[in-house]
């Protein structure tokens, strides 16, 4: 795996690499040299096998992480790309042409995350969802509770006593009130 | 061939016909659950004691923690117990396996119809359901399955060999990774906060702590508690009594966490971690009796709200029982001051050496303040008064704690019998031990109390720790007369104690007569507890006031008593400790406002 | 075996549509030679529920595509909100009908990621659940293929027998579905007593159905004229649309992630991957029954080799506080589809930062679908989805 590494080093501006496992690395490169990486990581390493796309959103830092997963099942080793692009008007360069199915992660990413893969297939089509006009859901900022919150009407239950709250006003609450 | 073959040899499924049936006849019946299924809950409501840790981890929200009939609200048990709704329940049974007292479990019934949705949302334990007594089901897999740790971390210490002849303080104090993998134990139930005298927000000070916050914690403290560092080592810890995680494992080390964040934040950070601002003058003058722990809570309160504070202190220094009782081992005089500096800094005047009674009458105090708090404390040592008592090698706890805290000589002979068995036997045994060891090399002290070990009031750590240093303790045997020859105490005669107190809870023992002993030495120290000396409080005072019918003062809710100007608190009226010391003043202090603010009566401050 | 109706043999091409520029069919619906048929999103046999746009000419389909949507729960979203164990009840329902991959991938991930090591005799028990949990998909599967042809006997036997598997289950697990057994730092249970040998008299029944399977359903000329050469996937295909476990087996590629990347303790187990050429239904349907008979061989050598004494679960922190360092990771594992994997990250919270489902289904069902069903006849439409075995649940997580 270290020869590898190596060579990426000495072609790409790799910023951070994580040996997770002995049989799993990840490499952080610059968003416009990841689709150059996976094509020379396929077509001259021998990582025949594109295993996943996928984001991560780091909304604190503004950034979507980009992670691409390959495999080399000569050298049974796991090969992580991982790539941080703008939150803002997040668009990416698409991989559709590498892999058959890459087209569909990034179809999902643009409905799920709102991240744009111009040139992708169907990319636009609408996914897992329909009639979907808010945020893209699995953006950070979406939240999920409040949005259900105002889209449902909960079951009216009883209600839950916090144990601690609750002995307060059995056992010891009193009524004192400092001076406004 | 092979054409034909395919042909034919799916006919073979025709050889079924002459096979019995598979299927189960009365699966209702003939098929129970296995004896782990995930059925139904069960809770054994006895043992529950509504923590709420399974609603905690509860991903679906399905539980639901409410107040049912039956179940009171008590220290140790908030009196709510889980309700469970079958609509979002997903049967993880992690509410199971978290459960801090092991009351929850699982029945393996598979089978509950009913026509109404409502019905399922049950109160385990409470709503009776036909497999309540069901032995099968899942539960909590024993022994080595937990979803927390059941240990605490232990505190590093000094060895025995590094402490016996020593004063330094033996707990060291827990580092940053061990407070914060103590603090994560912590379920945050918040059951410990009722029992806590002074009610201090705990969870969020061990939140505080996780999520390293410190001088929030630190804020979180003050706000119920003004003597932090003291109490972060000497505190009874009634907390950790009741604390959930104590059912199964070791309770969440409460008292160090305390101590972690009150010892994180360095003195000349006070000011700035607690952000307290100047308050606005009230041109109101309260005087405060003693500067122990009600004393000293009180006035940080009450200069909090602007009012003008002046304590009297019979002794040389501030801190009461504090300083004088408790050996330096324990609790450093370096910490006691860190607290007590901080409260005097807030404007609070002390004259020392003053002894309200002697150097000033109460009266002169009534006359020239509009309230005052009187928490003296129990100074006075008690006395077994068994014969020989009077001679002079028979000495108070007490009294030789103050001395010595005080950095006078104490008495110390080469072998010494102690009779008492709660923590103030406990800190004068180590104290003579450490003494002992100083001066003669060696240790030689019989520490006897009537209590078995098992019933003994002191601090099981107390106890261990004293026999660590070479102390003999017998427990167990009541004293019957000092042995004198020729002016010279010879030791103590004992006889076994069989019990302490009467089926109502009074103190009287029973002894086996035929059961004797003798504990050689040639000096003995009463520490069988202490009593209150109020001779101060006038006549015209005294009468003024209510007693119960065994003699205590009597206060209301806010430690005002029947002398409305005058409060009390402290060890006067409840513990003796000094949390219950801190609680009173901080109480009192509340107490004081309202009845300068001119709504608090007497009558009307009782029994709410 | 000889292909019959594949892709590249096909008769009578005048009444397709011609492609177009960009080399792909050009399909005028007004022509009047073409009609669009939905088929979904119910069941049409073990599939689960996604739906079908076919546009067909006659009976022949001439494009397809795949739609999903129909069981979206967002799991991936709500574990932002979920403590870290609170994940193990809800990540094994991305994948209903063997979810115990789900929950050995999570907690491998996470005990990788903080540090913890699972107990030695909680990773025979693992391997165990694993591969009772592969076999019970495949008893539904394999004879599920005769099912989608109207053979409907061997799906009646191989229920039987599944339930047999799922009593194992229910007493070791308490659970028989969804069994929520494997949590970071262990498993919730030691073997019962007894269990070996009934599990053993399971697997003794597992190869009397594979025997009886083999004479209603392999060795069955119907069968045989509706499988051979249907639905077959070019060995080329395997990297370019990313097929992973029996699919790519059945095209010759000898890829087992449990040989491959040996996980938990299969370098213990004896046995040999199955591998065919030529993918098509019938193929595919008989390496799942290869497949079937391993697992059950592997089952019983797992009960002999287990350790009979040991913890099964370490020691973790407070599972309502327990937090994990930053970091992420890959952990796959190899389910009765293929190469299962979970990409967690932590940002050293109490909560994940992103937990995210590889499921074989994905390009299976999507892109591999898409074009396998291109010329097939709409009859063998739902036949082709059960041999990849679709699986919707893990495709929109």
């Amino acid at each position: 795996m270290q020869d590898i590494v190596d060579k990426i080093r000495s072609r790409y501006d790799v910023s951070e690499v994580t040996e997770q496992r002995e049989n799993l690395t990840f490499v952080t490169v610059e968003k416009d040299q990841v689709v150059p990486l996976l094509m020379q990581m396929r077509d001259q390493e021998g990582f025949s096998h594109f295993v996943l796309l996928t984001a991560v959103d780091w909304i604190e830092e503004g950034v979507f992480q980009l992670t691409y997963i390959l495999n080399h099942p000569g050298k049974k080793v796991d090969l992580g790309i991982r790539a941080h692009i703008n939150r803002e008007h997040a668009s990416m360069e698409s991989a559709h042409h590498l892999w058959q199915q890459v087209a569909t992660y990034q179809r999902e990413l643009k409905e799920m995350f709102g991240i744009d893969f111009p040139g992708s297939p169907r990319v636009d089509e609408e996914f897992f969802l329909e009639g979907w006009d808010h945020t893209p859901p699995m953006r950070r900022e979406f939240d999920t509770k409040k949005f259900s919150e105002q889209t449902y009407f909960p079951r009216p239950g009883s209600k839950s006593y916090d144990p601690r709250e609750y002995m307060k006003q059995k056992l010891y609450c009193d009524d004192y009130e400092e001076e406004q | 061939m092979s054409k034909l073959k395919d042909i034919l040899t799916p006919f073979t499924a025709w050889n079924n016909l002459a096979r019995d049936p598979v299927t189960v006849k009365d699966p209702v019946n003939d098929r129970p659950g296995s004896a782990r299924y995930r059925g139904f809950h069960q809770n054994d409501i006895e043992k529950c004691i509504g923590c709420g840790a399974c609603e905690s981890i509860c991903e679906t929200g399905a539980i639901r923690m409410v107040p049912v009939e039956g179940v009171e609200t008590k220290e140790g048990d908030s009196g709510l117990r889980p309700e469970v709704d079958y609509g979002r329940c997903c049967w993880c049974a992690l509410c199971v396996d978290i459960c801090s007292t092991g009351s929850l479990t699982m029945s393996n019934e598979y089978i509950w119809v009913d026509e109404d949705p409502e019905a399922f949302t049950f109160v385990p334990g409470i709503d009776p359901k036909p497999w309540d007594k069901e032995e099968k089901g899942w539960k909590k897999p024993e022994p080595d399955y937990e979803l927390n740790i059941k240990e605490r971390v232990s505190m590093p210490q000094r060895e025995a060999e590094e402490r016996e002849d020593s004063f330094i303080e033996i707990v060291k104090g827990y580092s940053r990774e061990q407070a914060i993998a103590e603090a994560d134990r912590c379920i945050d139930c918040g059951i410990c906060q009722a029992t806590c005298p002074a009610h201090m927000d705990i969870p969020d000070y061990i939140r505080a702590v996780r999520e390293e916050n410190l001088e929030e914690g630190f804020r979180i403290m003050y706000k119920t508690n003004p003597l932090p560092e003291v109490c972060g080592r000497i505190c009874t810890h009634k907390c950790e009594d009741v604390c959930a995680m104590g059912h199964r494992g070791d309770p969440i080390a409460i008292r160090w966490l305390k101590r972690y964040i009150a010892d994180s934040v360095s003195q000349e950070n006070y000011q700035q971690a607690l952000q307290q601002e100047n308050p606005q003058d009230k041109d109101k003058r309260v005087a405060i009796i003693g500067a122990g722990p009600t004393g000293l809570s009180a006035a940080y309160y009450l200069a909090l709200m602007g009012y003008t504070i002046k304590i009297f202190e019979s002794q040389p220094r501030a801190g009461g029982m504090m300083r004088y009782g408790i050996p330096e081992y324990r609790l450093p005089y370096d910490a006691l001051d860190m607290d007590i500096d901080y409260i005097l800094s807030l404007g609070v005047d002390i004259q020392y050496n003053t002894r309200v009674g002697a150097d000033v009458t109460l009266d002169e105090l009534h006359e020239n303040y509009d309230s005052v708090l009187i928490g003296t404390g129990l100074h006075a040592g008690k006395s077994t008064r068994i014969p020989g008592t009077d001679h002079k090698d028979v000495h108070q706890a007490i009294k030789l704690l103050r001395e010595f805290s005080k950095g006078n000589e104490i008495p110390l002979a080469r072998r010494i019998v102690i009779i008492g068995g709660g923590n103030v036997a406990m800190d004068i045994t180590r104290t003579l031990a450490r003494l002992q060891n100083q001066k003669y090399g060696e240790v030689h002290i019989i520490t006897t109390s009537l209590e078995t070990e098992d019933v003994m009031p002191a601090d099981q750590e107390e106890i261990d720790e004293a026999r660590e240093e070479k102390v003999t303790l017998r427990p167990g045997w009541g004293p019957q007369k000092i042995e004198i020859e020729n002016d010279q105490i010879k030791g103590l005669h004992v006889q076994r104690c069989l019990s302490v107190f009467d089926e109502n809870g009074r103190f009287s023992p029973k002894f086996d007569e035929e059961d004797q002993a003798f504990f050689e030495g040639d000096m003995v120290v009463e520490a069988i507890g202490q009593g209150m000396d109020i001779s101060f409080l006038s006549k015209k005072v005294r009468e003024g006031l209510d007693f119960t019918q065994r003699g205590r003062l009597m206060v209301n809710d806010w430690f005002q008593s029947k002398q409305e100007w005058l409060f009390m608190g402290g060890d006067i009226i409840q513990g003796p400790d000094v949390i219950h010391g801190i609680a009173n003043g901080h109480k009192a202090a509340r107490g004081i406002d309202m009845y300068l603010r001119g709504d608090l009566r007497y009558d009307e401050g009782r029994n709410k | 075996m000889k292909k019959n109706n594949s892709f590249d043999q096909s008769p009578d091409r005048s009444k397709y549509p011609e492609n177009g520029p960009d080399n792909k069919p050009d399909i005028d619906l007004s022509s009047g030679k073409y009609s669009k048929v939905w088929q979904g999103p119910n069941h049409p046999g073990v599939t689960g529920n996604m739906s079908l746009e076919l546009t067909l000419c006659g009976d022949e389909i001439v494009d397809a595509k795949t739609h999903v949507g129909y069981l979206h729960r967002g799991f991936e979203k709500l574990f932002e909100r979920r403590l870290y164990m609170q994940v193990m009840p809800t990540c094994l329902r991305m994948c209903v009908p063997e979810s115990d991959t789900n929950e050995y991938c999570f907690a491998e991930a996470v005990e990788e990621l903080s540090g913890i090591e699972a107990p030695e005799k909680a990773k025979w028990l693992r391997m165990l659940v694993l591969e009772m949990s592969r076999l019970q998909m495949l008893l539904r599967v394999v004879p599920g293929q005769g099912g989608a042809f109207g053979l409907g006997i061997g799906v009646q036997w191989g229920m039987y027998v599944r339930e047999l598997v799922l009593d194992l289950f229910e007493e070791l697990t308490g659970g028989r579905v969804y069994h929520m057994y494997m949590l970071p730092g262990g498993v919730r249970g030691d073997l019962p007593e007894g269990f070996r040998e009934r599990a053993q008299s399971v697997m003794d029944e597992v190869f009397r159905f594979a025997e009886r399977i083999d004479n209603v359903m392999f060795t069955n000329s119907v069968f045989k004229k509706r499988a051979i050469g249907t639905g077959y996937i070019d060995p080329s295909w395997v990297d370019q649309y990313g097929i992973v476990g029996p699919n790519a087996r059945a095209a010759g590629y000898k890829r087992d992630i449990r040989k491959d990347h040996p996980y938990l303790r299969y370098d213990q187990l004896d046995w040999e991957v199955p591998v065919l050429e030529n993918s098509d239904v019938f193929t595919r349907s008989r390496i799942r029954w290869m497949d079937m008979q391993v697992t059950a061989s592997l089952i019983g050598q797992i009960l002999e080799k287990m350790p009979e004494k040991g913890s099964f679960k370490a020691p973790t922190p407070n599972a309502l506080n327990w937090r994990i360092p930053k970091g992420e990771t890959y952990v796959k594992a190899e389910a009765s589809r293929g190469e299962f994997g979970y990409y967690v990250v932590s940002d050293g919270s109490a909560y994940p930062r992103r937990i995210m489902l590889r499921g074989p289904s994905y390009t299976h069902a999507i892109a591999l679908l898409e074009r396998l069903l291109i010329r097939a006849n709409i009859a063998d439409v739902g036949a082709i989805m059960v041999s990849l075995q679709t699986c919707p649940p893990e495709i929109e997580r």
